[in-house]
């Protein structure tokens, strides 16, 4: 069963892929392995941040730590992939602009593997594309997909951008965190979901854009 | 730079998590009711809402990581829904420190030969099994939870009951 987990996995690897071959322009060397990761490192840091929060200890229960469905903190692993990214980068800040919109388009590969894990649907809707669940006869958003889509278009808005000191990168964020936040509504949820973290990207991301040429300068820096 | 990361996370990771139940929250614990197959159908039967049942173990590793979970179902919809846990494959002492350790307050009952899994065809620990009202299988859920997943469920359990 878990393995549908690792092809939802592999289908945002080959989106990912796919965005550094439609988006070449300076794009530093190995791009997709170090998206890898960097999904890595954030699946890492999200899974120990959200057994910290269960109360569960790592340190007595290592190898809870493997069973990614159990839960992993979306704002932990987040932050963990991006400064996973940036250390595998040597911290060059300006190569995030370029990687943006392969990342983007991953994410959008992340939820369209909703397919593979028969996990693609949300709230109730009565809307002809709607379906059910096997076994049910209620009819359901498919808001995994609604994301996909959304994030493919998200990728595609971010490679139009100027390319000036983050703000490829802070629009990609943010864009990001707004597709979360507009499609969490329709997903089914016992704590609404963490919207806190999908405003907050939505905030830095939007922050990071209009700072990062300023704060380089009046023109920006490119990645080279 | 990397040692330190690591040392900060070593840190995180030791102040989030809870230390084991100790002896005296087991001790003051009653067991836990054995049960078999019939007597949990009829217990089921009895039932006149939506039931999610969920088969765990003190030895199961994704059992630690969905309690918390079902602790939070349970405080969000235990009005609407029957909660029943099914500890299997185990004993009491160990199964009382797990309930301890996650403070999961519905009622639980002890299966040791796993006649309830088997009776309704679950596989493996942790199972989750969602009934309809009266005692009737709607679905089954073979490993481990998620919040979608039970969140979704749950929902079709109360379409049903609406």
């Amino acid at each position: 069963m878990e393995f549908t987990l690792l092809w939802a996995a592999l289908t945002a690897i080959g989106f990912s892929w796919v965005g550094t071959r439609l988006w070449t322009d300076r794009l530093a060397d190995h791009p997709t392995d170090r998206m890898i990761g960097a999904a890595v490192g954030g699946l890492v840091v999200g899974r120990l941040v959200a057994m910290a929060l269960q109360g569960i200890n790592p340190l007595i229960h290592p190898f809870d730590i493997l069973i990614v469905r159990g839960g992993v903190h979306t704002g932990a692993a987040s932050v963990g992939a991006i400064v996973t990214y940036l250390w595998a980068d040597k911290w060059r800040i300006a190569d995030l602009d370029a990687t943006a919109p392969a990342a983007v388009l991953g994410l959008a590969g992340w939820h369209a593997g909703c397919l593979w894990r028969g996990a693609c649907l949300g709230t109730a809707s009565g809307l002809p594309w709607a379906w059910a669940e096997p076994g049910s006869a209620v009819t359901r958003h498919p808001v995994e997909l609604y994301a996909a889509a959304a994030l493919i278009v998200a990728a595609w808005l971010v490679s139009r951008l100027p390319w000036r000191l983050l703000t490829r990168a802070g629009a990609a964020l943010a864009l990001v965190g707004l597709v979360r936040l507009l499609t969490e509504p329709m997903r089914p949820s016992l704590t609404g979901g963490p919207v806190g973290w999908y405003l907050a990207a939505v905030v830095l991301g939007g922050l990071a854009a209009w700072l990062g040429p300023r704060l380089a300068g009046e023109r920006g820096t490119a990645p080279t | 730079m990397l040692k330190r990361s690591l040392v900060l996370m070593l840190i995180l990771v030791a102040c989030g998590g809870t230390a084991a139940a100790g002896p005296d929250d087991v001790r003051g614990r009653p067991d836990l009711p054995p049960t078999t197959a019939d007597e949990f159908e009829a217990h089921l039967g009895g039932i006149d809402r939506p039931a999610v049942v969920n088969v765990w173990a003190s030895w199961c590793l994704p059992c630690r990581s969905e309690a918390p979970l079902l602790n939070q179902a349970f405080a969000q919809y235990g009005s609407q829904i029957e909660f029943i846990g099914v500890d299997v494959q185990d004993n009491q002492t160990d199964a009382k420190a797990f309930l301890a350790e996650f403070g999961l307050e519905f009622d639980h009952f002890f299966d040791r030969d796993r006649e309830v899994v088997n009776f309704y065809a679950g596989i493996g620990t942790p199972v989750t099994f969602f009934f309809a009202p009266n005692g009737e299988l709607f679905k089954t859920h073979n490993g481990i939870l998620d919040e979608r997943t039970l969140a979704l469920n749950i929902d079709e359990l109360l379409q049903l009951g609406s």
